[in-house]
């Protein structure tokens, strides 16, 4: 099992440039991640996403994240979301173990 | 201009946009044929390199894998991607009549240089993404006409150094990211050009020293990363050029002094990582503009993997922590490396807050 409060710094690290988690937080460069877990890609109210990524039709969970942010050009091809990926397996588990916690109540 | 009906499936979606460059194989090949040749080979058949797509504003191009660069490019395409292929390099003329052009991908391929005009065609250019290939330098010139560049990503290619003359032209720049290359030093004006500058990440190189001007140039760089390099000192001159900066990652370097007024004046800093360097001590007076009780740090502060002697020559320090604990990340890897009584022991714990 991740480390969520590891992953919560990953989250500052990395992503919160673009994304915010919070219930009602604002798009940015990326949409607001509230409410991922269990839902289809490229479906955050909203937000603007490439086909590739509405097109994706995978369901967002843990294994899905795994996969995807290990390298997110490779599973979304054409997606416009600018970030390499985390290749350390520990991290993107704490980060998804955050995510889980963060973005649903 | 109206846009396209929507289209339903992924075959219409390929009928109803087959764009010029798609392999002339694939037209003439009858598709079974192609398919039972490419089982036989163990190999799934790929998909058609490059789809394009109606998208608001324009045509989306998208190549993933091509055997070589899309032409000729809808007039009307605000969005190109052209990734994961074999590609060394691109023709002068390749965004040629693409004007309307917002962003370009180009993550993943083999790109050894870039030609010196390569973006003369496309003014409103504003995302450039050439993470992962194998450029060693950049041509003079390259952004004369790149005013409207918000985001360059530079990352994982093989810059060794870097002259601030490549950077010439880049006003609008908001975030710059070199990280992971071999830098092993950077040349003073580096930024001076980068007045928009938001963000710098310069993690993942080999940097030892930094020029004590690196920060002048940005009115107001609100994060800076350094984690992954080589770092051992940290003077006070540095962050004095940006007062506003808001996140500063140094962690993963070899850092064995900070100066007692690296962070002065600090008043808006949500986040500090100093995780995994060589500190034993730090001078008193480092914390006074961090934190509570001046300012709570929003976004908290990582102080773990280091060596520290917590001796009274720490006592600044711990005071600090009992006021900002609640900030404080990896509290469990926080330790005491001596003296001997005390190694071991949580720096949290020794600060008598339990």
């Amino acid at each position: 099992m991740g480390d969520a409060e590891a992953g919560k710094k990953i989250f500052t690290q990395k992503c919160a440039q673009c994304h915010t988690v919070e219930k009602g937080g604002k798009h940015k460069t990326g949409p607001n991640l509230w409410g991922l877990f269990g839902r289809k890609t490229g479906q955050a109210p909203g937000f603007l996403y490439t086909d590739a990524n509405k097109n994706k039709g995978v369901v967002w969970g843990e294994d899905t994240l795994m996969e995807y942010l290990e390298n997110p050009k490779k599973y979304i091809p054409g997606t416009k979301m600018v970030f390499a990926g985390l290749k350390k397996k520990s991290e993107r588990k704490d980060l998804i173990q955050y995510l889980k916690q963060a973005t649903s109540s | 201009m109206p846009l396209p009906q929507a289209i339903e499936t992924q075959d219409d979606q390929r009928r109803a946009t087959m764009s010029p460059w798609s392999g002339q194989q694939m037209q003439r090949t009858p598709f079974l044929l192609l398919l039972l040749v490419a089982l036989a080979q163990g190999v799934t058949p790929s998909p058609k390199a490059c789809v394009t797509l109606p998208s608001p504003g324009g045509s989306t191009v998208s190549c993933f894998s091509p055997a070589r660069f899309p032409a000729p490019l809808p007039a009307d395409t605000v969005h190109l991607a052209v990734e994961f292929s074999t590609l060394t390099q691109l023709p002068a003329s390749a965004l040629r009549g693409a004007t309307g052009l917002r962003e370009l991908h180009l993550a993943s391929n083999r790109l050894r240089e870039l030609p010196a005009t390569l973006l003369l065609p496309v003014p409103r250019l504003e995302v450039l993404d050439l993470t992962h290939n194998s450029l060693t330098q950049l041509p003079p010139g390259l952004f004369r006409a790149s005013a409207a560049l918000r985001v360059l990503v530079l990352k994982a290619n093989r810059l060794e150094a870097l002259q601030a003359s490549w950077l010439l032209g880049l006003k609008g720049l908001e975030h710059l990211d070199l990280s992971s290359n071999s830098l092993q030093t950077l040349p003073p004006g580096l930024l001076a050009s980068l007045g928009a500058l938001r963000t710098l990440d310069l993690g993942d190189n080999q940097l030892e020293t930094l020029p004590p001007d690196l920060l002048r140039g940005p009115r107001r760089l609100e994060r800076l990363h350094l984690e992954e390099n080589r770092l051992q000192v940290l003077g006070e001159r540095l962050l004095a050029q940006q007062p506003a900066l808001r996140y500063l990652f140094l962690g993963d370097n070899r850092l064995t002094t900070v100066a007692a007024g690296a962070f002065h004046n600090l008043k808006e800093l949500d986040m500090l990582d100093l995780s995994n360097n060589l500190l034993s001590s730090v001078p008193r007076g480092l914390w006074e503009s961090l934190g509570m009780p001046s300012r709570d740090m929003g976004d908290g502060f990582d102080i773990s993997g280091n060596p520290w002697v917590c001796d009274q020559n720490l006592d600044d320090l711990l005071r600090w922590l009992v006021a900002n604990k609640h900030r404080m990340f990896s509290q469990n890897d926080t330790r005491c490396a001596g003296p001997d009584a005390l190694r071991g022991r949580m720096l949290l714990e020794v600060s008598g807050s339990p």
